[in-house]
C-alpha cells in the first residue's frame, strides 16, 4: 500500500483542539441515548440542542479564557441550565453591573458611537459578550470569533460529511 | 460675512474675518450635520450602495468638475446656517466650503487650493483630482472622509457633488495643512502641534485620543474586511460592518444546521474515538474546504435524507465535495472499503469507520 502521509497539522492548533473536544462530547452525547427513540423528532431535537451546546462549549474551551467572547460564552453556557444547577448569584450580579457600566461608556464614545451606532449594536448582539465592549475591542473579538466560527463550521462539516452519506 | 466670500470666490481673496466667522460656526455644526446626514442615508438600502459604489470616484469627480468652477465663480451669498445645508445643497455651501478650505490654505500657501481647483476643473481627466482625493483620504482615515464616498453615491447628485467637492477641498486642504502642521481650529495656530489635525476638530487631548482610537478602529476594520470574504471591495465602514454582521450570522446558522445534521446522523454511529481523532486531525489538513458556505436549504434536505435512509450505504467522498441530496450519485462512488461497510448495524460501522479514516490518511 502506498504510504500516504499527509502533512501533520499542529496538534495544539485551534482546529485540532476543537475537533478532539467536539468529538469527545459527541461520543458522550451518543453514548447516553437510547436507540429506541432515537429517530423521533423530539429526540433528534433534543440531541440537536445538546450537540449545539457541545459545539459551542468545546469551541469556547478550546479558546480558554483568552478572549472575552469565549469567557462570555462559557459563562452563558454555565448559567443556561440554571434550573438544574446552582449558580452563584453574586457573579451574575457583578457581571450585569459591570456590563451596564461598560455599556454606559460605550455609548459615550462620541463620534464612533454615532457612526457605528446601528451596526455596532447588532454586532454586539451577535458576538457573545459583546455588550460590554467598546468598538475597538468589539472588532477585535469579532475577528477572532469569525475565525473560530469558520474553524467550527469546517470541523463540523467534515464530521457530518464523514458520518453521513 | 459670507457675502464677501461668495463674491470673491474666484480667487484667493479671503479675508480673515470671514474665515473666523466661518470657522467658528461651521466647524462645529458642519461636521455634526455631515455626520448626521451621513448616518441617515447610510441606513438605506444597502444594495443600491454597492451598485453605485462601482463608479463613485470618476463619476462624482466629474460631477465636481463641471459645477465646481461655476460654483466658485458665480456663488451667491452662502448661508452659514446649517438648515440650508440640510434643505438644499446649492451653491452657497460650496463656496463656503471652498472658503474654509482656502482659509486653511493660507497657512501653507494660497495658491494650493486654487491651483487644485483650477487645475482640476479644466482638465477632463478626473483622475488627477481623484488621486488627490484618494491620497489624503486614504492616508487620513477620519470617518468623515471615509464616509464621503459611501454616502455621497446613493443620495441626490447635488449632494454627491457637494460632498465630493468638500472632500476634495478637504483633501487639498489637508495636504496643505500637513505641510503647515497647523490645527484645524482657526483660533489655535500653535506652531508646535505635532499631531496632524483633522479638519473641524480640536486638538485637545480628548480629540487626539479619539482620533488615534478611530485610526485603530479603521485598521481593525481592514483586518475584518480581509477575514470576511467579499468585503474587500466594499468601501465604507457601514457596509463593511453589515457584511461582517451577515457573515457572522451565516456562520452561526451554519453551525446550527451542522449540529442538526449531526443530531440526525448520529443514531446509527458509534464513535470510535482514538482513530477518529487521529483521522480527523489528519484529514482536516488535506481536505479542501471549498464549499464552506453551505446553502441553507441543503442541510435540511440532507437531514431528511438521513432520517429516512439509515440503511443506506456509507459513502466515502471526503476527497471530493459532498454531493448534496443526491444519494443515487453517491452510490456510484462505492469504494471497496465502503462495500464492506454495511449499513444499518452500528456496531460494525464504527471500526470500519476508523479503518476508512485511516485509509483517508
Amino acid at each position: 500500500m502506498n504510504k500516504y502521509n499527509p502533512p501533520r497539522m499542529n496538534p495544539s492548533s485551534l482546529r485540532s483542539r476543537f475537533a478532539t473536544r467536539f468529538l469527545r462530547s459527541l461520543s458522550k452525547i451518543n453514548a447516553k441515548k437510547p436507540t429506541a427513540s432515537s429517530s423521533s423528532p423530539t429526540e433528534i431535537f433534543r440531541r440537536y440542542r445538546r450537540i449545539k451546546v457541545a459545539a459551542d462549549k468545546s469551541m469556547a474551551y478550546s479558546v480558554r479564557s483568552r478572549r472575552t467572547w469565549s469567557r462570555a460564552m462559557l459563562w452563558k453556557l454555565r448559567t443556561r441550565p440554571c434550573c438544574r444547577r446552582s449558580v452563584k448569584t453574586s457573579t451574575i450580579v457583578r457581571k450585569t453591573r459591570h456590563e451596564k457600566q461598560n455599556k454606559n461608556t460605550t455609548t459615550t464614545t462620541g463620534e464612533d458611537g454615532v457612526v457605528f451606532g446601528v451596526e455596532a449594536d447588532e454586532l454586539r448582539e451577535l458576538v457573545p459578550g459583546g455588550e460590554a465592549m467598546d468598538l475597538y475591542n468589539l472588532l477585535d473579538e469579532t475577528a477572532h470569533y469569525i475565525k473560530c466560527l469558520t474553524t467550527q463550521v469546517q470541523v463540523m462539516k467534515k464530521i457530518a460529511d464523514f458520518y453521513s452519506p | 460675512m459670507e457675502l464677501n466670500a461668495g463674491t470673491a470666490g474666484t480667487g484667493s481673496h479671503k479675508t480673515a474675518s470671514e474665515r473666523d466667522e466661518v470657522a467658528a460656526l461651521e466647524s462645529l455644526q458642519f461636521t455634526d450635520e455631515i455626520r448626521r446626514l451621513m448616518s441617515a442615508p447610510a441606513t438605506d438600502n444597502a444594495s443600491s450602495f454597492t451598485a453605485l459604489l462601482e463608479l463613485p470616484a470618476p463619476q462624482a469627480v466629474q460631477l465636481i468638475h463641471s459645477p465646481d468652477s461655476a460654483k466658485l465663480i458665480a456663488a451667491p451669498a452662502p448661508a452659514p446656517n446649517v438648515d440650508e445645508f440640510k434643505g438644499s445643497f446649492n451653491f452657497p455651501f460650496n463656496s463656503g466650503l471652498i472658503e474654509r478650505a482656502t482659509r486653511f490654505s493660507l497657512f501653507a500657501g494660497d495658491g494650493s487650493i486654487n491651483d487644485n481647483n483650477k487645475s482640476n476643473s479644466p482638465e477632463p481627466t478626473s483622475y488627477n483630482s481623484s488621486a488627490n482625493l484618494q491620497k489624503p483620504v486614504k492616508s487620513e482615515p477620519a470617518e468623515t472622509e471615509s464616509y464621503q464616498p459611501l454616502v455621497s453615491d446613493p443620495t441626490v447628485e447635488n449632494r454627491s457633488t457637494k460632498r465630493k467637492d468638500r472632500e476634495k477641498v478637504k483633501g487639498s486642504t489637508k495636504k496643505s495643512k500637513t505641510g503647515a502642521k497647523d490645527s484645524s481650529d482657526d483660533a489655535e495656530k500653535l506652531p508646535y502641534v505635532h499631531v496632524r489635525a483633522r479638519r473641524g476638530q480640536a486638538t485637545d487631548s480628548h480629540s487626539l485620543a479619539e482620533r488615534a482610537r478611530r485610526e485603530k478602529i479603521n485598521a481593525r476594520m481592514k483586518l475584518l474586511q480581509e477575514l470576511v470574504p467579499g468585503c474587500s471591495k466594499i468601501s465604507g465602514t457601514a457596509l463593511v460592518l453589515d457584511e461582517i454582521i451577515n457573515h457572522v450570522q451565516s456562520l452561526q446558522r451554519q453551525v446550527e444546521f451542522l449540529s442538526m445534521r449531526l443530531a440526525a446522523v448520529n443514531p446509527r454511529i458509534d464513535f470510535n474515538l482514538d482513530s477518529v481523532f487521529t483521522a480527523e486531525s489528519g484529514s482536516l489538513m488535506d481536505s479542501n474546504f471549498s464549499g464552506m458556505v453551505m446553502p441553507m436549504m441543503l442541510p435540511e434536505v440532507q437531514l431528511n435524507g438521513n432520517r429516512q435512509q439509515y440503511p443506506q450505504q456509507l459513502h466515502f467522498d471526503a476527497f471530493q465535495q459532498p454531493v448534496w441530496g443526491t444519494e443515487e450519485v453517491c452510490n456510484n462512488y462505492i469504494t471497496p472499503e465502503n462495500s464492506l461497510l454495511s449499513y444499518d448495524s452500528s456496531g460494525n460501522s464504527a471500526s470500519l469507520h476508523s479503518n476508512q479514516l485511516k485509509m483517508e490518511l
